[in-house]
């Protein structure tokens, strides 16, 4: 579940406690500096912040804009209060409750858990719709689902007087006062820290990100988005019920307003003012728009007199007037989107700091990998491949045959076909006929990531890095993918491939800070790590110079040999595919107009003509 | 007419163009070959505005159209055809073709469009048709037309004949010659090398992102290397 | 058969209103792949400037060409301050920036006017009914048809006939070869938010005479609906986003009649329910509009 025990979960949890420490810390200064109201303020950044933490996890994670995980707090705040008040108290205000309701009653803990529990079930069904929907990243359908989902719980709360109390009276409760120990809300934030963080490094959170980052080249891999959204709404969601909940609590009321638009601008704009792809940056932004929203509405309220400053506020005010931290909060969200959108921190975090300053590095590469041996019953068989876009025939009756000791080779000119076979046989493109086998199973009609799954595994053209994530981690993603699903196979050495590959030195830099050639090493390493059956590269040499190509060779010989892959390799550099593969198809016009060994694939008549033009044929 | 010298352009951190100059007269068809990958795209798309270069210059006429948006270079009277044609299939031919001419003289369009429909025999035939139900040949007559409609003095296309059935092939060769014969400018990158040679006054051939030959079609043709220069060798 | 005759007539004049919000919605998501979550601050600006305009005396009929020329101004000033810095910009971006304008327009109104609902006198005709058999037909629904189908003819027109309808349909289908074409970036994409302010200026129009009220938060209500009648219809499609309008309106009033009493008022919630299991069986909209992917 954690590639890596010392990274992933003792500094996570550390950096998680010190984080808390600090927030806390803060939050007792500033309380301690400005009594009276200081101490509700701080109370209620404290709960915030678990809210912001819960959405991040969801945000963060899978980069998909939700504006209803407050939604999911109004429901997990009514579930609360509906369990949590005492029956005489309901009596008073819904004496009508449907469900038996008004004769329950539970202790306020037990109610926090029954909050969670219907608010889970109700992310179940919007996840489902939202998997539906095509949910990736920055997807708007998404997005609006989301919305809609924190409109229906603000409406069915506003209109369901019997259940909720409606919009006037609300439901308010005396139980025994409301929260009078900050603790409850102590653990609660400590625990959701430590989740937020966990699960980002978790597999689960890594697999959510690589689909963030590319949709398409996660599910080359293996991965399946909509199970990591899917597993990122429902932690997200636990985290949000249980601080709607104390946030309820320590309110001692709850009316439809309290859970709706306001409270989703306030959280969002935490969150992406601090930076939604950081849990330091969640905090971070609590603590900055908490401030900023004070100052701001004390600037409205007194001006500058308020804080002692002997400046005279006359000529602003114009902006010095009431309802300022409306303002406030709406430049703070449009201003980051214009010119920074990353929020402050972007993606940085205290314990991967703190790891790259404390943790031990293995200063040398480790030794290199034996090779493993390629097991050849399993054959990759295309037969008959048709493909037809509109009327324009794509590939026509098309067969090819690679076995796992050899280097196959496709060629031909643009427009021949080359990578809408490889989109065939990797599943993203479905063909009108013929059949796609590997060691006797029918991968026709499959899904890419189940595909990727059963041992094919691709690399593209136009490289698509999971960009934000060091070498080491787009490694892993590989890595975490093979660990489950390739299990018969031995599971890559990550560090081995990494330093095979020639970016050992480069393991703890970002993919998008790569130069091109080590861009594409690391695709290699990438696609190797899923311990496939089969490497299908795509161009793997366009874009580099010959001495550049020359290496690739290499490359991928090695790389395929350490795994025990059989490689099937598209390209137009002839000189390159005839310096690595064993048997050669050349395809022309959608069709395999000749095929045999490297010498004899450079004498054909028939490819010179299609590579030179066609009247070179007569 | 055309004058490209020292053009760069990278896509992050890859040279796709490495210090590209070409000299395209006016009434001159040149040819541009050259493999896969070798840059010929990124060459047409920078000199027309979809790219930023990042050294190098432009110039059409003598003056410097450097880094000019390719709307504003459409004016200078710089047109290109794209790579994998990009009609507006949800638009009719005819709209395909006013689109076209959204530069010129809203009096001088229907004298334009009346001009295209007689050249294209295939396209008047469809006048009203969706451009998403053409052919691969038909929707590629259509895309150089739509240029021809902005009268320009430059017509670059690139990969004309890519997709193409060979019967459509030479369909779009004749067009190519059909342009030359009327004294038109032209710019086209082709993978078909041999054909392009026959037609052309004089070809460049670029190499990953550089130019490394150019000379008269006969020049090139009896040229040993150019079959190595393709495959790689 | 009579009751729905009723429902339809009803449904098809707040549909009508519902058609013009999404049309502009879908306009702009065409040329900027922007779901413009601030779509309803023009009907917001739209409503004080009625606030102001009715409560110094003067007349609904200047008030109708002065609030579809404040939502056309209101939707450029928007452009220009915050859509023109993210274009291109990632989908997470573009989505954020339209709600933060949002916020800032209602935080700006917060700040200046107040957070109360501001009325203004409504026209005297707009609840009058006239019978048709044993219907009973509002005047304003009528003039709300009316007034929808000739904009949604005009709309057609000036799309189909017009050299700025072309290059808005070409800019929308493919930016890059439209720009090759001579269509000027720049002036379509200004031109997308004009038109999209016109249609929403004149949904403005109809929404202020119907509601006689307006505040900071006025804008939320029509924003969600254009932008969810936008997406039943398919995003990007604007045929779509006419028939999602009606689709809505439709929805809207034949639940509301139809539904037991005591549930109809969570018509709303049930209508949000009702999209939301369209885009479980139907996630591209009711019309599809093609787009591929080169891997």
């Amino acid at each position: 579940m954690f590639p890596n025990l010392r990274r992933d979960v003792v500094f996570p949890v550390f950096g998680s406690v010190i984080l808390f420490a600090v927030f806390v810390a803060v939050g007792l200064a500033y309380q301690s500096q400005f009594s009276g109201a200081a101490e509700r303020l701080v109370t209620f950044a404290l709960i915030d912040a678990i809210l912001v933490l819960g959405i991040q996890i969801y945000v963060g994670n899978t980069g998909i804009l939700s504006f209803g995980h407050i939604g999911f707090g109004a429901i997990a705040g009514y579930a609360f209060a509906l369990f949590a008040i005492s029956p005489a108290e309901k009596l008073k205000r819904i004496p009508d409750a449907p469900f038996g309701l008004l004769d329950v009653s539970v202790g306020p803990w037990m109610a926090v858990a029954v909050a969670v529990g219907v608010t889970l079930v109700v992310a179940l069904i919007v996840g489902v719709g939202l998997a539906r929907s095509g949910a990736e990243s920055g997807a708007v359908s998404a997005t609006v689902i989301t919305l809609a989902l924190l409109f229906v719980t603000h409406e069915v709360a506003r209109n369901w007087p019997d259940l909720t109390g409606g919009d006037r009276a609300g439901l308010s409760f005396r139980i025994g006062g409301t929260l009078d120990s900050r603790v409850p809300i102590y653990i609660a934030l400590l625990a959701a820290i430590v989740v937020a963080r966990l699960y980002a490094q978790s597999r689960g959170g890594r697999l959510a990100v690589a689909a963030r980052e590319d949709d398409l080249a996660a599910r080359a891999m293996g991965v399946n988005p909509l199970v990591q959204q899917m597993v990122a709404l429902l932690i997200s969601v636990v985290v949000v019920s249980v601080g709607a909940s104390l946030r309820v609590y320590e309110n001692g009321s709850i009316l439809p307003r309290d859970m709706f638009f306001n409270l989703t601008l306030v959280t969002l704009v935490m969150l992406i003012v601090g930076g939604r792809r950081s849990v330091t940056g969640a905090l971070v932004g609590v603590a900055v728009i908490t401030v900023g929203r004070e100052v701001a509405r004390k600037l409205g309220q007194d001006g500058f007199e308020l804080f002692g400053i002997g400046l005279d506020g006359a000529p602003l005010d114009w902006i010095f007037r009431e309802n300022l931290k409306s303002v406030f909060m709406g430049v703070s969200m449009l201003g980051f989107m214009i010119w920074r959108p990353a929020g402050l921190l972007d993606d940085w975090e205290l314990d991967k700091w703190l790891h790259g300053k404390l943790g031990r590095r293995s200063a040398s590469p480790p030794e290199s990998l034996p090779p493993v041996e390629p097991d050849d019953s399993s054959v990759l068989v295309a037969q008959g491949v048709d493909v037809a876009f509109g009327g324009f025939q794509a590939l026509i009756d098309v067969d090819v045959e690679a076995a796992r000791s050899e280097v196959v080779g496709v060629i031909g000119p643009n427009g021949a076909g080359k990578t809408t076979l490889l989109n065939v046989i990797t599943g993203l493109v479905e063909s009108n006929s013929g059949s796609v086998v590997l060691g006797g199973t029918d991968l026709s009609a499959t899904r890419s990531f189940k595909i990727a799954r059963s041992g094919l595994v691709r690399t593209f053209q136009n490289l698509r890095l999971f960009d934000s994530l060091t070498v080491r981690e787009n490694v892993e993603v590989s890595y975490l993918v093979a660990a489950a699903h390739r299990r018969h196979r031995p599971p890559p050495d990550v560090d081995g491939l990494i330093a095979a590959a020639g970016l050992w030195e480069q393991r703890d830099r970002r993919a998008r800070e790569l130069d091109y050639g080590t861009s594409r090493r690391l695709e290699l390493a990438r696609a190797a790590a899923t311990a496939p059956a089969f490497l299908l590269l795509d161009e793997p040499t366009s874009g580099m110079s010959d001495s550049e190509s020359l290496v690739m060779v290499e490359q991928v010989r090695q790389m395929a040999g350490l795994v025990g892959a059989g490689v099937v390799v598209i390209d137009h550099d002839l000189n390159f595919i005839i310096g690595i593969c064993d048997r050669i198809y050349c395809l022309d016009c959608g069709q395999v107009i000749a095929e045999g060994t490297p010498a004899e694939i450079q004498a054909d008549p028939v490819v010179q003509a299609a590579y030179i033009g066609s009247t070179a044929e007569g | 007419m055309l004058e490209v010298s020292g053009l760069t352009t990278k896509y992050g951190e890859i040279s796709a163009l490495r210090e590209a100059s070409l000299h395209v007269g006016s009434g001159e068809v040149i040819g541009l070959i050259g493999p896969n990958g070798a840059g010929k795209t990124t060459l047409l798309n920078t000199i027309a505005g979809l790219l930023a270069p990042s050294g190098g210059r432009v110039s059409l006429d003598d003056e410097d159209v450097t880094g000019h948006s390719p709307e504003r270079l459409l004016r200078s009277g710089l047109a290109l055809v794209p790579e994998h044609r990009r009609i507006f299939v949800n638009l009719t031919v005819e709209e395909n073709l006013r689109i076209g001419g959204v530069t010129v003289p809203s009096a001088d369009r229907p004298g334009l469009l009346e001009e295209m429909s007689e050249r294209f025999p295939v396209l008047r035939d469809k006048w009203t048709t969706s451009a998403g139900y053409l052919s691969g040949g038909e929707a590629q007559q259509l895309a150089i037309a739509r240029a021809l409609m902005s009268r320009p003095r430059l017509l670059m296309m690139d990969e004309p004949s890519l997709g193409l059935a060979p019967l459509l092939v030479d369909v779009v060769f004749e067009l190519i010659d059909a342009l030359r014969a009327q004294g038109r400018t032209l710019l086209v990158v082709e993978q078909n090398a041999t054909r392009m040679l026959e037609l052309a006054d004089r070809a460049y051939v670029l190499r990953s992102g550089e130019v490394v030959a150019e000379g008269t079609g006969t020049e090139l043709r009896d040229n040993k290397d150019l079959f190595d220069t393709f495959v790689g060798n | 058969m009579t009751e729905l005759l009723q429902n339809l007539i009803d449904g098809l004049g707040r549909g009508s209103i519902y058609a013009l919000l999404a049309l502009g919605v879908a306009v702009i998501f065409g040329v900027m792949h922007l779901l413009n979550f601030a779509h309803g601050e023009l009907i917001t600006v739209s409503g004080y400037a009625s606030f102001w305009a009715l409560g110094a005396g003067w007349s609904w009929y200047v008030m109708v060409p002065l609030i579809v020329a404040v939502s056309v101004a209101t939707s450029l000033l928007i452009e220009r301050v915050a859509f023109s810095r993210v274009r291109g910009a990632d989908d997470f971006t573009l989505l954020l920036t339209s709600f933060g304008v949002h916020f800032v327009v209602s935080a700006i109104f917060l700040l200046y006017v107040s957070a109360s609902v501001k009325t203004f006198p409504r026209p005297t005709w707009v609840t009058n009914t006239y019978a048709v058999g044993s219907l009973r037909i509002e005047v304003f629904d009528t003039v709300v048809i009316v007034v929808t189908v000739a904009t949604l003819v005009a709309t057609t027109l000036i799309l189909q006939r017009t050299t700025f309808g072309l290059s808005l349909r070409a800019a929308a289908a493919d930016f890059d070869t439209a720009r090759l074409m001579g269509v000027r970036s720049n002036s379509v994409i200004r031109g997308a938010f004009a038109l999209s302010g016109v249609l929403a200026g004149i949904a403005s129009v109809f929404w202020l005479m119907r509601s006689g009220s307006t505040s900071p938060t006025a804008g939320i209500d029509p924003m969600l609906k254009g932008v969810l009648a936008a997406l039943i219809g398919g995003l990007g499609s604007l045929r779509g986003a006419v028939l999602g309008g009606f689709t809505l309106g439709l929805a809207e009033v034949i639940l509301r009649s139809r539904l037991p009493d005591s549930v109809a008022s969570l018509t709303e919630g049930v209508v949000f329910l009702l999209i939301a299991l369209l885009f479980i069986f139907r996630p591209q909209g009711l019309i599809s509009v093609p787009h591929a992917e080169r891997v």
